[in-house]
């Protein structure tokens, strides 16, 4: 009988406990609608399933997915010695999605009941996704970002993005100096973000079957940074001053 | 002891890795450090990345200009270092990685002010 008291007790103890951490991960503050609100400057990701040094995206190779015979040349491309082809971004040609999301500088999540907007302060290319659940736009050529349409499973946005260019995929070259690694442009990607807390859950899935077997996830965790609140994201403008561009210090470089 | 510990963190800032817009292996050789020290001349507080130009004066009086990079601008506001913090005329000594094409240009790593301040200017907040 005390046993059995005790057992009852143990387990409404664990189950409290339990529902304190369901609501503590599970209660974002919400907009007017009631969905999570997302709104806010992010900072670099840190990654949970990627390597590479801290702060570029750069995914882990050990867990994509195996390569389709006869892709690998797809996915990565030797460097041909033109910056444009090697490192565009060091040229400030777009560095597109998703290289251009998980990046060192923060991120601005900008949200209303019909649309996200996701503004990365590099490069300033900011990503309208409607959440409103219509479909993907026809006819529109292929681009750097993706055409992205957005809709929401419980408290997760969930981002589908379509129609992209062929295009560097991460900052997998600085860690090769031979390769540079590609999407096609048959590339297809998930992301779920979710908040818990001050951290921003971010999962994107590669579906990219003209490369890979199969879709590959990969996890990582942005963070809130309510003090860079008042500064705000400042003005990238990218060609204003790129010394030195792709390696190639000109006279008009320094001095 | 406090001498060492600044030593051995500018070493580190010197060889580790630092990533940015741009790959810094490919544009900056960190097998090539450089530590120089002389007076700001001029600063560019631009994007994509902040540069600044020291000259540095040789025992015969010879005067050499050097280019340094650093993060964006945003980067740096965001570590608490403005654009007053590097002023035109100050004597700094500054570490960074020499360009690979061996011009006088570099990108730097941290910077020493005369009375001791020491700033760090690299791209990645990771490579301290």
């Amino acid at each position: 009988m005390n046993h059995s008291w005790l057992r009852s007790s143990v387990l409404a103890a664990a189950m409290t406990l339990a529902a304190i951490a369901t609501v503590r991960a599970e209660d974002p503050p919400r907009m007017p609608d009631g969905k999570p609100d997302f709104s806010g400057i992010y900072t670099q990701p840190s990654t949970v399933n990627a390597t590479g040094p801290r702060g570029n995206l750069i995914f882990n190779a050990d867990k994509m997915a195996p390569v389709k015979p006869g892709a690998e040349g797809l996915l990565y491309e030797a460097r041909n010695g033109d910056p444009r082809h090697d490192e565009p971004r060091a040229m400030c040609l777009p560095a597109g999605f998703p290289d251009g999301m998980l990046y060192i500088l923060p991120i601005q999540i900008v949200q209303n009941p019909k649309t996200l907007v996701i503004i990365p302060e590099l490069q300033r290319a900011a990503r309208i996704i409607p959440t409103d659940g219509r479909p993907h736009r026809e006819g529109i050529e292929p681009t750097y970002y993706g055409d992205s349409v957005g809709r929401w499973e419980g408290d997760t946005l969930v981002i589908d993005s379509v129609n992209f260019k062929r295009w560097i995929l991460d900052d997998y070259h600085y860690t090769d100096p031979t390769k540079t690694r590609w999407h096609s442009d048959a590339l297809h990607t998930t992301e779920r973000l979710k908040r818990d807390g001050d951290k921003l859950l971010y999962q994107i899935t590669i579906d990219d079957p003209k490369i890979f077997t199969k879709p590959f996830s990969q996890d990582f965790v942005l963070t809130l940074r309510r003090d860079w609140e008042q500064l705000g994201l400042l003005e990238y403008v990218c060609e204003e001053n790129n010394r030195c561009a792709g390696g190639h210090c000109r006279p008009s470089d320094g001095q | 002891m406090t001498r060492n510990l600044l030593a051995m963190l500018m070493l580190t800032a010197v060889t580790a890795p630092v990533l940015g817009h741009h790959s810094e292996t490919a544009e900056f050789n960190p097998d090539t450090p450089v530590k120089v020290t002389g007076t700001i001349v001029r600063v560019e507080w631009l994007n994509p990345h902040v540069w600044f130009y020291v000259d540095v004066k040789d025992e015969k009086g010879n005067v050499t200009t050097w280019g340094f990079s650093g993060a964006p601008p945003g980067s740096l506001m965001r570590r608490g270092i403005t654009k007053d913090v590097l002023k035109i005329g100050s004597v700094v000594n500054v570490t960074g990685a020499r360009a690979r094409d061996g011009s006088n240009n570099a990108s730097s790593r941290s910077v020493t002010f005369a009375d001791g301040r020491n700033v760090f200017t690299a791209t990645n907040e990771g490579a301290k």
